[in-house]
């Protein structure tokens, strides 16, 4: 877990492709509940009272058809996003951290900014891709996690003074009735039908190098994001072992 | 098992139903709605306002005020009651497409802008798109597919998987012919549109047959545009369209060459370059073709016929390549890089006099040529 070099970019073709298999790692590991990566000596000492930047959390909350289609549901959105600023705002005050909220106005600077936030999902979707699914593990990056934004994203570190940024990524999923239906029928004919799902990950960038110096995974097939409590709890569970 | 099965059939048909029921008639979009968050439609809005903030700080898209003003105009001509509700994104991508998301994001390919050779054209194109946006085509095909899927895995589960593939197919074959009538429904509406505009309605059929064209001519026929995966029966569209137009006088109706040749001047070389980068040189010949028998042809147009053949490089090339070069030398407003290629051609036929003559005129013309030393080593070597 030394310096590291940048992490690779993904062309922006591959980058489509591979959020496709991204969708699918994160269904495949349905069983299991978070697992994250920590790659920094610096954090070994907790700092006491950090600046942490939030970017806007990318939150999607989609009702699941028959046939497993999901169908974006803009309202739910809403409120599953709104639950989830609530949830990280008291959850980084009890770690003494002080919050600091992106500006989605799109000020100065927004260009620049906008362009981390795309980096940002490139990479956290290219570590999902080869490190929680072996078969897909990159030889140079089997056996430590080094990935980063680039120096680039030190511009985020003065205008907000955070010297860290976390970045949440999380979709969750409701059967529709008819989904529900063939839960039933499946059940009548002892075939499995997969319910909604709760997937998504975060992590945490230094802001004095643009290291991605934590990231989590989370997946879950219970927890509603539409309800403040279970918001709270599948956030506290994405945050589980945050080194701040 | 059998009463199983026949619980599971009889809860699989309630299902259907219920879920036939939900598709609704769906009527066109009104000039400023807004579908609410709860709905489907309202979530398909979303995910493509996501798009579109991607969109929007996309390196790809082509920003020049003037080209966006001017496609936009045509946009707007063709229906002002839905000019304000539809944004439109002009994309550096070769190739022929063009797509409309449900939210009024309208994405159009440079490759389109190149290939209409009038305002009519691009209109035929613009007012297709709009069409999918005014009839609410994202919605009914998302319901459709949500439909039909459904009905599928139901199937399926009542057929204890016997039938499952089969289910599949019909499923596949049933969302793919709603998608052709949807096109249907989108020509027929632009055409309206178009004549209702002034613009010369026979012009969307040319830009069919223009395609046409081009496809057979490519190298890999068997590879098809990405447009044509998703825009099946050209072919048909074209003589549909052709019939369409026919129907009325288009006597004072107008195709708008020169606003817009001038308008697409300063980039049409860049985009040039991309089709030519795709390298199907059969594909690009015909479309440089086309642009000539379409009045279009001038220097850069002719520098770019040379390129075609120096790159292609087979029997005859070299000599056409030369043939090339030398009539966009003399049309007055080649670019500079003319005289580089011809003199590579004519110093790998052996003519040295004649490419040392070639360099020095890309010298000359090219003050600041980034590849000077590089061409100034050649002459050396010439010596």
């Amino acid at each position: 877990m030394k310096r590291m070099r940048r992490a690779e970019r993904p062309e922006n073709r591959a980058w489509s492709r591979a959020l496709a298999v991204v969708a699918i790692v994160l269904l495949v590991g349905a069983c299991a509940q978070t697992q994250s990566f920590l790659t920094s000596e610096d954090l070994a000492q907790k700092p006491a009272n950090p600046r942490v930047l939030i970017m806007p959390a990318d939150v999607e909350l989609s009702e699941l058809t028959a046939a497993g289609l999901q169908e974006p549901n803009a309202a739910w959105t809403s409120t599953g996003r709104s639950n989830v600023d609530a949830a990280l705002d008291s959850l980084l005050a009890a770690r003494n951290a002080t919050v600091v909220r992106y500006d989605e106005s799109g000020g100065a600077g927004s260009e620049a900014e906008t362009q981390l936030l795309k980096l940002h999902s490139a990479v956290g979707g290219t570590i999902l891709l080869h490190k929680y699914f072996p078969a897909l593990a990159l030889p140079t990056k089997k056996d430590k996690f080094d990935w980063s934004l680039g120096q680039e994203a030190t511009a985020l570190r003065e205008p907000y003074g955070a010297d860290y940024a976390l970045f949440i990524y999380l979709r969750d999923s409701f059967a529709s009735d008819s989904r529900k239906a063939l839960i039933v029928v499946g059940a009548l004919l002892g075939v499995g039908v997969q319910g909604g799902t709760q997937v998504g990950f975060a992590s945490l960038v230094d802001l004095r190098t643009g290291e991605v110096i934590w990231f989590n995974r989370l997946v879950s097939s219970a927890g509603d994001l539409r309800e403040p409590e279970l918001a709270r709890g599948a956030t506290e569970n994405l945050l589980d072992e945050l080194p701040l | 098992m059998t009463s199983t099965r026949a619980t599971s059939l009889l809860a699989a048909a309630a299902l259907f139903v219920a879920s036939c029921a939900q598709t609704g008639n769906i009527q066109k979009i009104e000039p400023g709605e807004r579908p609410t968050l709860e709905s489907d439609e309202g979530g398909l809005w979303m995910q493509m306002d996501r798009v579109e903030e991607d969109l929007q700080t996309s390196g790809k898209v082509v920003t020049d005020p003037d080209l966006n003003a001017y496609v936009r105009d045509i946009l707007c001509r063709l229906n002002a009651g839905y000019c304000a509700d539809v944004r439109i994104y002009i994309v550096r991508t070769a190739d022929f497409n063009a797509s409309m998301a449900p939210n009024g994001v309208m994405i159009v390919w440079t490759g389109i802008v190149l290939r209409a050779q009038n305002e009519a054209q691009l209109a035929s194109v613009l007012g297709h798109e709009l069409a999918h946006y005014i009839d609410r085509h994202s919605l009914k095909r998302w319901r459709e597919i949500r439909n039909t899927t459904d009905t599928a895995v139901f199937f399926t589960f009542a057929t204890g998987g016997v039938f499952g593939i089969l289910a599949g197919l019909a499923a596949y074959d049933s969302i793919m012919s709603f998608s052709r009538d949807m096109e249907r429904e989108a020509d027929t509406r632009g055409l309206t549109m178009m004549r209702e505009t002034g613009y010369d309605p026979r012009e969307a059929a040319k830009t069919w047959q223009q395609l046409i064209e081009e496809r057979e001519a490519s190298d890999e026929p068997e590879k098809k545009s990405a447009f044509f995966s998703t825009h099946p029966a050209a072919k048909e569209r074209s003589e549909t369209l052709a019939k369409l137009a026919a129907e009325t006088d288009n006597t004072g109706t107008t195709v708008g060459r020169d606003r817009h040749a001038a308008t697409i001047a300063s980039f049409r070389g860049d985009w040039l370059l991309d089709e030519l980068r795709q390298r199907d040189y059969g594909r690009f010949e015909v479309l440089l073709d086309q642009l000539t028998e379409a009045g279009m042809e001038d220097g850069e147009l002719l520098f770019y016929r040379g390129e075609m053949h120096r790159l292609r490089g087979e029997d005859e090339d070299a000599e056409k390549a030369v043939t090339a070069y030398t009539a966009a030398a003399e049309s007055g407003d080649a670019p500079a890089e003319t005289y580089r290629s011809l003199g590579l051609v004519q110093w790998s036929a052996g003519r040295t006099a004649e490419a040392r003559a070639a360099f020095e005129t890309y010298l000359a013309a090219q003050q600041d040529a980034e590849d000077r030393a590089m061409i100034e080593h050649y002459l050396q070597q010439m010596q």
